[in-house]
């Protein structure tokens, strides 16, 4: 059973990794790259918890069979933060109550950055159809939703070569619900 | 961005409020976001030992049978494969969760004899190095069925002659100490229903719901250096399944830890314990790790979802709205296996006949065995299906009446000091308050009657009413 | 299990392999769900991602599209804006990432919305096989299937005339959802006379299928409701639904005539 080196750029680093025929790019970034942000949720490509960004573009990872994207750039949950600074979707996601279990929490983030790096100020239907392939069981959606639309707010407010700010330290709306 | 952070509402039941809540109505964070949103929440596959073996099930395709001639000859020659588990590798093969508060009996083995009684029931265990493997050698086995006859509808099951589902009962009910039903009687209904204005009888029936967490049900059993087992599972329920695990091995509690509390979504479906104990026997007979996760089919088609409930309330009703009298009679389907049914049938008959005081109730729950999958808790486990049909109720009594059912519920609401049919006496009732408040936010008027009334006291029922 | 995967680097190399045998694979959508069951005997995957399948070339008054393009890159393309809502009522963004033009034509109905497009586009398929390329229309590569060891290399599709593409599809959701009706067509009409119809429906049959009773119904007729409400009895003879977890046979056959009328009509849903 031909085996292959797979070479990956994972979160701007370079790796390398054996991959058995069968496995998929999710299998390769957990049990290769002990990258465990990304979920195993349905294998059908149905639930969006295995989304990560391939070339800046959000796929399944669990229907990417892993040879067929040798030498491309995947972005990954664990890429977000710089520096262990959370960027403006994280914060977010933790100021608006936008996850319960976590389950689906990298998966919508992952979604929610590819949408923000291609559109600055998305609309309400933008960001329900960005998610549109991600479940939650939990939340309802609202708080996700309200939560990506305040990271944009968020990061076009931001001075440009600031850092981002922290989770809390924006300061609410009074009255509003987000 | 700000989350709602009124000031608390304290002008209701003033009289028994302290004015102690610090943290209440404020904002707190959640301790678990950081992790979600960084991605270092640890839910139990992110653990990845070393030399991990791969456990996938083959399960009954049948809903009733008897079965033999198990081959596993084509299976444990896949390359991978390193065992295959059946019952007789299972040290204490019958169990139910329950019986760890002394309900029994014991009903539900953890890999099937020779008898499979859902569609879905486990039949063996494959072991091996890959997922894939594992996979690969299920569909590999091949078994004969005998088909027996099955029931699906929990009316059928308990009438004469139907098919004994499950024969560790012997019945298709579950037997609540010599008696068929949990049963509630309070005051006389018949009489009630003699001299009612009205008398309404309707029927309400649920389907199975199944929860479809993003997470599937599943644990990884680990061995540890001093010889104990560690298991490392998404259960909401770590004590049921660490003591249920070890009845069913036959080995000292302290033998097994179970590390958990991290669930990717539970609502009730991660309570039964059907993933942990065959993994740990698959992990002390190879002396290696065990990861045994359902797929989304399995979670679908074999992880227990809320019980589907079949429910009959006959109401007599005065002119006026008030209920005098309620008889219900329900039906839980709990499928295959009893499981938490008994004590979510019993949670059922508790709740009845609803927030309301009526004088006259009669109940008689069932917990009805039937082959389908195996029904468990899910929010508001034993409750849920039952509020869906008596405020189903309410409604169209009101509508039958040409009343305002918030008005009809403020009539009959229960009222501190008010003798519940169960005979507990209701206090710290607000069901008057909840619908006023309800109401004044909506827009709905009430008359000043309606508004005046009190869960600390009942108004003078009166036929002149509002 | 999955013996080996294959990501040849031209067509001629994708054909070579598909004749020993082997899964042709565009983007994974239909082919690793299944992989991922475990369910799959011995068998080789062949990846198309690398063929050099891709592109989008205007033609005239058509455009070529490679076999493994995406939906996503179908979705924004200029020359193909007319399809653009049709793409977006396919699946998920992530999905549409993936999914590609040559892969939608073998995917199992009530899916494949993009090859009742095609159908209704009068498309033509490029196809390379053991017996060298050859071109067909799609409504034949629907009926026949492509020979042993063929791959799709190609659709092109004939550009329809301003205001003549009309698509609609029914769903139990408002996204990310699978067809319970799906309706495309290039309806020309002269002075709102109907001049000539192409109508394919997906989700009311094994295949996507060309509804030609519905078709001669309207041709001749003006383009209205009276004419619409015609077709859509008549379109009663070109299906043949089935139930499934989105819809039962029964309750397609009773809609599609409210979605054909949606479609041709702009008809706004009730509500």
């Amino acid at each position: 059973m031909p085996a292959q080196i797979v070479s990956l750029v994972v979160n701007g680093r370079s790796q390398e990794f054996i991959a058995r025929p069968g496995s998929t790019l999710l299998g390769s970034l957990r049990d290769s790259l002990g990258l465990m942000a990304a979920k195993r949720g349905c294998a059908q490509g149905s639930c969006g918890t295995c989304t990560v960004l391939l070339d800046g573009a959000p796929v399944p990872s669990c229907l990417v069979a892993v040879e067929t994207v040798d030498g491309r750039s995947v972005r990954t949950l664990e890429g977000v933060a710089r520096d262990g600074r959370l960027d403006e979707v994280q914060s977010a996601f933790i100021d608006g109550f936008a996850t319960q279990c976590g389950f689906c929490t990298a998966g919508m983030i992952m979604v929610a950055e590819a949408l923000l790096d291609r559109d600055r100020d998305p609309s309400r239907a933008d960001v329900v159809e960005a998610i549109s392939g991600n479940v939650c069981r939990c939340t309802g959606y609202e708080p996700i939703v309200a939560a990506i639309l305040e990271a944009a707010r968020r990061r076009r407010d931001r001075a440009p070569g600031a850092a981002p700010a922290a989770a809390g330290a924006a300061p609410a709306a009074a009255g509003s619900t987000g | 961005m700000s989350y709602r952070a009124d000031p608390i509402d304290k002008t209701f039941f003033s009289a028994e409020r302290t004015d102690d809540l610090a943290v209440v109505g404020t904002v707190v964070q959640r301790s678990d976001a950081l992790g979600h949103v960084t991605g270092r929440t640890r839910f139990f596959e992110d653990l990845a030992p070393p030399d991990l073996l791969h456990l996938k099930m083959f399960r009954s395709q049948r809903h009733h049978a008897r079965f033999s001639n198990l081959d596993l000859a084509a299976a444990l020659a896949t390359p991978g494969v390193v065992r295959i588990l059946t019952a007789a590798d299972i040290p204490n093969n019958l169990y139910t969760p329950l019986k760890l508060i002394g309900v029994g009996p014991d009903d539900e083995p953890i890999l099937a004899e020779d008898t499979v009684r859902y569609l879905g029931d486990p039949i063996c265990a494959v072991l091996a190095e890959t997922e894939a493997a594992a996979y690969q050698a299920v569909g590999r086995i091949t078994v004969d069925y005998t088909d027996l006859p099955a029931v699906f509808d929990v009316e059928e099951a308990l009438a004469e002659g139907a098919p004994i589902v499950n024969e560790y009962h012997g019945r298709n009910y579950f037997s609540y100490e010599g008696h068929h039903c949990r049963r509630v009687r309070f005051g006389d209904v018949e009489q009630a229903f003699a001299e009612a204005d009205h008398v309404f009888e309707w029927r309400y029936q649920s389907a199975p719901i199944e929860h479809a967490p993003t997470e599937t049900t599943g644990c990884i059993v680990v061995p540890q250096p001093d010889g104990r087992l560690r298991i490392h599972s998404d259960t909401q329920a770590c004590f049921f399944t660490l003591d249920n695990t070890a009845l069913i091995l036959r080995t000292p509690f302290n033998k097994l830890r179970i590390v958990g509390g991290t669930v990717g979504g539970g609502f009730g479906g991660k309570v039964d314990v059907v993933v942990e104990p065959v993994a740990c026997v698959a992990s002390m007979l190879t002396d290696r790790p065990v990861k045994f996760v359902y797929s989304r089919y399995e979670e679908m088609q074999v992880s227990s979802p809320r019980a589907a409930e079949r429910i009959y309330i006959k109401d007599a009703v005065r002119a006026d709205g008030r209920i005098t009298g309620r008889k219900i009679t329900l039906y839980v389907d709990a499928g295959a296996y009893a499981r938490h049914s008994p004590y979510g049938t019993t949670k059922a008959a508790a709740h009845l006949p609803g927030p309301y005081t009526i004088p006259n109730v009669w109940v008689d729950a069932h917990c009805v065995f039937t082959n389908r999958t195996p029904s468990s808790a899910m929010r508001g486990f034993g409750v849920t299906i039952a509020d869906f049909a008596l405020e189903s109720q309410m409604d169209r009594i009101a509508r039958a009446l040409a009343m305002d059912p918030l008005r009809l519920r403020l009539i009959n609401a229960y009222r501190d000091g008010d003798l519940k049919a169960h005979r507990k006496v209701a206090e710290g009732t607000a069901l008057v308050e909840v619908i006023q408040k309800a109401a004044a936010m909506v827009g709905h008027e009430l008359p000043e009657a309606y508004r005046r009334m009190s869960s600390t006291s009942r108004e003078a029922t009166s036929r002149e009413g509002a | 299990m999955i013996t080996a995967v294959r990501v040849p680097a031209s067509v001629d190399a994708a054909v070579d392999l598909a004749a020993r045998g082997g899964w042709i694979m565009g983007g994974g959508t239909i082919v690793m769900p299944q992989v991922n069951t475990g369910a799959v005997g011995d068998i080789e995957l062949i990846s198309l991602r690398r063929a050099g399948l891709g592109g989008i070339q205007p033609d005239g008054g058509s455009v070529r599209i490679g076999a493994a393009t995406t939906l996503a890159e179908v979705g924004e393309h200029a020359e193909l804006g007319f399809l653009a809502a049709a793409v977006h009522a396919i699946a998920a963004p992530s999905i549409r990432n993936l999914a590609t033009v040559g892969g939608n034509l073998f995917a199992p109905q009530p899916y494949g919305d993009f090859a009742a497009c095609l159908l209704a586009l009068d498309a033509t398929v490029g196809i390379a096989g053991p017996a060298g390329p050859r071109q067909c229309p799609v409504d034949e590569l629907f009926r026949t299937g492509p020979a042993a060891g063929e791959l799709v290399t190609s659709v092109t599709v004939p550009l329809p005339p301003a205001g003549a593409w009309f698509f609609h599809k029914a769903m139990r959701r408002k996204l990310n959802s699978a067809a319970i009706v799906a309706v495309a067509a290039v309806v020309r009409t002269d002075g709102g006379v109907v001049t000539a119809a192409r109508i394919a429906l997906g989700g009311v049959a094994p295949r996507p299928v060309r509804a030609f009773a519905a078709e001669r119904s309207l041709t001749g007729r003006p383009l209205d409701r009276a004419a619409v409400a015609a077709a859509g009895q008549a379109a009663q003879a070109d299906i043949d639904p089935a139930d499934d977890a989105y819809a039962s046979a029964w309750y397609r056959r009773r809609v599609l005539p409210v979605h054909l009328r949606r479609a041709l009509l702009a008809d706004p849903p009730i509500g």
